[in-house]
């Protein structure tokens, strides 16, 4: 289904070629104190990359620049020209002033904490 | 043998008929195309595909291959060219303690490898490869007797 949720970015004029975006392979683990987001976005920097938290929604842009020189000539071709985008809705088990992101070798690691009040926690018993 | 996979339709059972289009859809999907299902696994999503994208662009005088490879490390990358046939392989080993209950260390490995057929012979000193952001770009310069070259013929 997440298929159906990519947007299409089409520029105003239309002129020129609109960029497809796609959503990135990912991964959700969770642990005992975060989740933790891989997304694989081979071709992205860090500067072409923006992870942004805005109110419950999570989004990850990242676009590519793997164009090829002009003197270059495709033998064959098969890394699709796309950007990516990935959103998520964060619900109250995030903190969202403690997300962290790393990117490494096109590989995004988010580490989302969990909210105090969801962490498992021991109650003493008195008496 | 399971043939028919047991399912309770809406159309048999009033109480899940309240389940969302959204489930009833992935539902659907799942029985129609078990295969695609599949992929959403964990199983399938903690291990990186056994092959990955690979273009090919070809220069005045070299060849260049690009690769998707995202996540290892550079020493974990190698490139082999052999019998015009350019082999891209990367290898990862890596042992994560994810519990400190675990007395165990869990090893996680997994290996990538893509090979694919070069149109022409090559120079094989002057290869070079750069690795940045995932991306592997390797270069293949072509070696001097493909390189086009005027031969002059005698006309009798």
């Amino acid at each position: 289904m997440n298929n159906l949720l990519t947007k299409k970015e089409t520029n105003g004029a239309g002129q020129t070629t609109p960029r497809r975006t796609v959503v990135p392979r990912y991964q959700v683990r969770e642990n005992v104190d975060a989740f933790v987001l891989t997304a694989w976005l081979p071709g992205v920097d860090r500067t072409s990359l923006e992870t942004t938290v805005d109110g419950e929604t999570l989004t990850v842009a990242g676009s590519r620049n793997l164009t090829a020189p002009e003197s270059w000539t495709p033998v064959y071709r098969e890394i699709p020209q796309t950007d990516y985008r990935l959103e998520f809705e964060l619900d109250h088990r995030i903190n969202r002033d403690g997300v962290r992101a790393e990117l490494s070798q096109g590989v995004l690691t988010l580490t989302l904490p969990k909210a105090e009040a969801v962490k498992p926690r021991r109650i003493e018993i008195k008496g | 043998m399971k043939l028919i996979r047991y399912q309770n339709t809406p159309l048999y059972n009033p109480i899940s008929s309240y389940t969302s289009l959204r489930d009833e859809m992935d539902r659907l999907f799942d029985v129609a195309f078990p295969a695609l299902s599949s992929l959403q696994q964990e199983s399938f999503f903690g291990d990186w595909q056994n092959e990955f994208p690979i273009d090919l662009y070809q220069e005045k005088d070299a060849f260049i291959a690009r690769a998707e490879l995202p996540g290892f490390r550079k020493e974990d990358i190698s490139v082999e060219v052999a019998d015009g046939i350019l082999t891209i392989t990367g290898h990862e080993k890596s042992e994560t303690k994810t519990d400190k209950k675990e007395s165990a260390a869990t090893t996680r490995e997994r290996q990538v490898t893509r090979s694919i057929s070069l149109p022409e012979y090559l120079k094989l000193d002057n290869i070079g490869a750069v690795y940045q952001n995932g991306v592997l770009t390797v270069t293949l310069p072509k070696s001097e007797e493909v390189k086009p070259r005027q031969i002059a013929v005698e006309v009798k």
